[in-house]
């Protein structure tokens, strides 16, 4: 067989729709998930056994469900309660739903992370309380939060490919249709992944400025010994 | 309408006896992937340059892209370069595939926690490279990223719902096959879902207990 992108030319402005729908659908996603998360991880750091076995119920349900059922149980149950929503929304919601559960932990671990007495430390030493949060809180969460939470939301825009099974007209929904019109699946899954790929290439190079910005660079592991790194490093030498 | 508890009781040894096709790909997933993974962390760390940056690009697609993507991948495009295969050795070789990668990369990440006196003792020792590799750094590289294994281990068991998209009966698909005959999709999604959480519950909590077995026999 041979490799043929012409088949394609009529079924560009399809992809590329699909393809917006794909990051409008995260976006809302990652705003509403990271919402809940946020308030789910400070239910969970409350005093007392109730909070963090309720939140610790919520997280871990929604962790070990595959994605795909959760859908199709907020796509079934939604009806069955008397509410009846568009696909696009119902998708995006539950998206959200099961990125909120990680969204949470991320959060969670980031405040525990904090040495503790920080904040005690810069009002002793003459700061504002607003100051002492904005100056020596906040970095310190955001440099702990950003990473994972970019990592996430990665793998968040990629499990939205999911959304097809209940025909959200996303980039995956619109691959087979065009893969359905035109037989040639070749062509339109290559298309596609370039796509998904060109998005994850932005969404990493963003989040590496961001881990910049926020000084939560880590460094690659330095190489430590020319006889150790034959096995251990799987990185070539600069010499 | 309401929750129907009987009905969903009634229909979960038909999605436990699915359960069973779900937890058989995963192992064989698992072991593929094991594998693989192994045999490519090793291929990397040979470092030549062409290699790597082939095996760069690779991990990139695959890190990348939907898991639902490759293995529609396996599914539509592999017959159509001669490789017919059917919908549970198409769906397998995808999440084996995706999941070599992620297990090669979290080896990455074990290799540099070995401590460097043990390869240069093996060095000055004279053993040969394969030992070096399997007595020396595969058993210690193993034994750290068991908690990484078993996350992935939940991983896989997750992804093997996504077979049921290209018509492997599995629990998904048997769950879609009863809820069209009794228009009863919620209870029977729920059903599934349950089934899905103890069997990745008990990966989880056995894999806790592998790890302080192993915390022990290392110490």
């Amino acid at each position: 067989m041979h490799f043929d992108p012409a088949v394609l030319v009529d079924y560009w402005p399809l992809l590329l729709q699909g393809a917006w729908l794909t990051l409008q659908v995260s976006v809302a996603a990652l705003v509403m998930g990271y919402a809940a998360g946020i308030a789910v991880a400070l239910i969970a750091l409350m005093p007392g056994w109730l909070p963090g076995l309720v939140t610790g119920f919520y997280v871990e349900t929604l962790r070990n469900i595959p994605f795909i059922i959760i859908l199709f149980v907020v796509y079934y149950g939604l009806p069955f309660w008397g509410i009846r929503l568009p696909a696009t929304l119902v998708g995006t919601a539950a998206l959200a739903l099961f990125a909120s559960a990680y969204y949470a932990e991320i959060v969670r671990a980031a405040i525990l992370a904090l040495p503790r007495g920080q904040f005690e430390s810069a009002r002793a030493i003459g700061m504002s309380p607003m100051s002492a949060m904005w100056h020596v809180v906040a970095p310190q969460i955001l440099r702990a939060l950003v990473p994972p939470s970019t990592n996430m939301t990665l793998t968040m825009m990629k499990e939205s490919a999911v959304l097809s099974s209940i025909t959200v007209p996303e980039l995956t929904y619109q691959s087979l249709v065009v893969q359905g019109n035109t037989f040639a699946p070749f062509e339109v899954f290559a298309a596609v992944a370039s796509i998904y790929w060109l998005m994850a290439v932005v969404i990493a190079e963003i989040s590496r400025r961001l881990e910049r910005r926020v000084g939560a660079v880590q460094a690659e592991a330095v190489s430590r010994n020319r006889i150790a790194d034959r096995y251990l490093s799987l990185v070539a030498r600069r010499t | 309408m309401g929750f129907k508890l009987d009905f969903l009781l009634s229909i979960l040894p038909r999605l436990i006896g699915a359960a069973a096709v779900n937890i058989r790909l995963a192992v064989i997933i698992m072991l593929l992937a094991l594998a693989l993974g192994t045999a490519l962390t090793i291929v990397r760390s040979l470092k030549v340059a062409a290699v790597n940056a082939c095996i760069a690009v690779v991990i990139s697609f695959v890190r990348g892209t939907p898991l639902l993507i490759q293995i529609f991948i396996a599914y539509y495009v592999l017959p159509a370069v001669g490789l017919d295969l059917s919908p549970e050795v198409a769906g397998v070789s995808a999440i084996a595939f995706n999941s070599m990668v992620f297990v090669s990369e979290s080896m990455r990440g074990g290799l540099a926690t070995i401590d460097v006196g043990q390869i240069e003792a093996s060095t000055a020792l004279g053993l040969p490279p394969h030992a070096i590799w399997l007595r020396v750094v595969l058993p210690q590289l193993f034994r750290r990223i068991v908690p990484v294994l078993i996350n992935e281990a939940t991983i896989v068991v997750k992804g093997t719902a996504l077979l049921s998209v290209i018509t492997v009966v599995d629990v998904l698909r048997t769950a879609q096959q009863i809820a069209s005959a009794s228009y009863r999709p919620f209870e029977t999604m729920i059903g599934s879902a349950l089934v899905f959480l103890v069997i990745n519950l008990v990966i989880s909590l056995s894999g806790r207990v592998a790890e302080s077995r192993f915390a022990t026999a290392r110490a």
